[in-house]
């Protein structure tokens, strides 16, 4: 990770001049959406779009929100298979948790998706399937 | 039975507890230290209980989750079935249709069915265990000091009846928002809990919670009971003629650090229209070792709905 963060800023100057041009409209809302929070370029989300399950950038940032609401501490290894349960979330914190993801994503959760989520890779996917469900009901 | 009886001192059995009785018991994880003591924790639990406190990322989670299920087989096994003994780690536990852990009672020679009933609530300074007899019950523990990451109005939008974000909308003092907050989300959760179909079956949105100020029903109260305590009501949003009078909570301060809430079903041989008290004991318990009774001490503070400590 440390590798892609030291390529940031070599790539501002590209998405900016992106933005500003709105080639391709699609991509301008997610592209949006990762420069607003991750600093992410639009180049770099373009390449990842095609994937099927969520992208490494999701994954990374679920992380982080989670690791926020639970104040977990640096050593407290999380991957993408890591379970909610292990780490001690109780019903708050989960909500919570859905919450500000709702919020970073620009998206809506449905309570009943969010019953069936166990793991981090499942709130990624679930939520990369609501930004491409979005990102198509706006095109 | 008997390396059982040499390992364990067997806590004096208690009385089942009597209609509309809740028992609380409660554990505070850092006054547990002794390694021994955690060991013998251990050997009460399931393989599947053992695995899932192992699978638990960090030695103060899995404490935790090792407390907890030791909490719920001690605190049942105290109340002796049909004068028995009962040993914690034969207790079985499964999920009723919609997933709330229970009692699986095995009926051998004719014996009942286990009429106690019991939920928990963790946090990770206070872990709890309410116990009723033939009453569905559902229990929440927050910390006080709980703070909220989010936006308490956004969140309350999000995920509360429109009453209730009226009601947190109109506290002007931020602080007092977050408790009331934190009140309000115990609240709920016990009603679902009690409920015992799962959040989906009664999202948050679908009901609101009311503390209404205490007034009299003109019905005749005891004189022991708190006059003027505020009432805890429930109502269905979006189907009214759902019915909710049937459930009693009770809210209080816990040690002077959380916020209980208890919701238990109404006792089916009372009037539904009166409003009978929870009858609430409350006990510390760190188990095989001591027991320390604490209601009626400033260690509980009733806030709303009827309590009567004994």
């Amino acid at each position: 990770m440390a590798s892609v963060s030291a390529t940031c800023p070599r790539f501002q100057p590209l998405f900016s001049h992106s933005n500003k041009t709105g080639r391709a409209p699609g991509l301008k809302l997610v592209s949006v959406g990762w420069a607003k929070f991750t600093g992410f370029p639009s180049l770099k989300a373009s390449r990842f779009r095609v994937s099927c399950s969520a992208k490494p950038e999701t994954v990374e940032k679920v992380i982080e929100i989670v690791r926020k609401q639970l104040a977990l501490k640096p050593e407290t290894v999380l991957t993408s298979e890591t379970e909610f349960v292990e780490l001690g979330a109780d019903s708050l914190d989960t909500v919570e948790i859905v919450m500000t993801l709702e919020e970073e994503f620009d998206i809506n959760v449905e309570e009943e998706s969010s019953q069936n989520i166990t793991s981090v890779q499942e709130v990624a996917d679930l939520i990369e399937k609501l930004v491409q469900q979005k990102a198509q009901g706006e095109s | 039975m008997l390396s059982f009886q040499r390992s364990f001192s067997v806590s004096p059995s208690l009385q089942l507890p009597s209609p509309m009785e809740t028992h609380l018991w409660f554990v505070v994880p850092d006054e547990f230290k002794s390694v021994s003591l955690l060991n013998q924790y251990m050997e009460l639990l399931s393989p599947c209980e053992k695995e899932n406190v192992l699978s638990m990322r960090g030695e103060q989670l899995q404490k935790q989750a090792l407390l907890a299920r030791t909490l719920v087989r001690t605190t049942i096994a105290r109340y002796q079935i049909n004068n028995r003994v009962v040993d914690p780690r034969s207790l079985k536990f499964k999920r009723n249709v919609h997933g709330k852990p229970e009692l699986e009672w095995e009926s051998d020679g004719g014996q009942c069915p286990s009429p106690l009933r019991f939920n928990i609530s963790h946090t990770s300074s206070l872990i709890a265990c309410g116990v009723t007899v033939n009453s569905s019950i559902g229990i929440d523990i927050e910390e006080k000091q709980r703070k909220i990451k989010n936006n308490i109005l956004a969140f309350a939008r999000r995920y509360f009846s429109l009453h209730e974000v009226e009601h947190l909308s109109a506290i002007s003092d931020s602080e007092v928002q977050r408790q009331e907050f934190v009140k309000l989300w115990t609240l709920k959760e016990a009603y679902v809990k009690a409920l015992g179909r799962g959040f989906s079956a009664a999202p948050f949105k679908t009901f609101t919670i009311c503390i209404k100020n205490g007034f009299r029903r003109g019905f005749d109260h005891a004189d022991d009971l708190e006059s003027g305590a505020p009432e805890v009501v429930v109502e269905s949003s979006d189907h009214p003629e759902r019915l909710t009078n049937n459930w009693q909570f009770g809210l209080f301060e816990l040690v002077s650090s959380h916020y209980a809430a208890v919701c238990m079903e109404k006792d089916k041989t009372s009037d539904a229209g009166m409003s009978v008290p929870i009858r609430l004991n409350v006990r510390k318990t760190i188990p095989f070792v001591e027991d320390e009774c604490i209601s009626g001490t400033d260690a509980v503070v009733p806030i709303a709905g009827l309590i009567e400590q004994f």
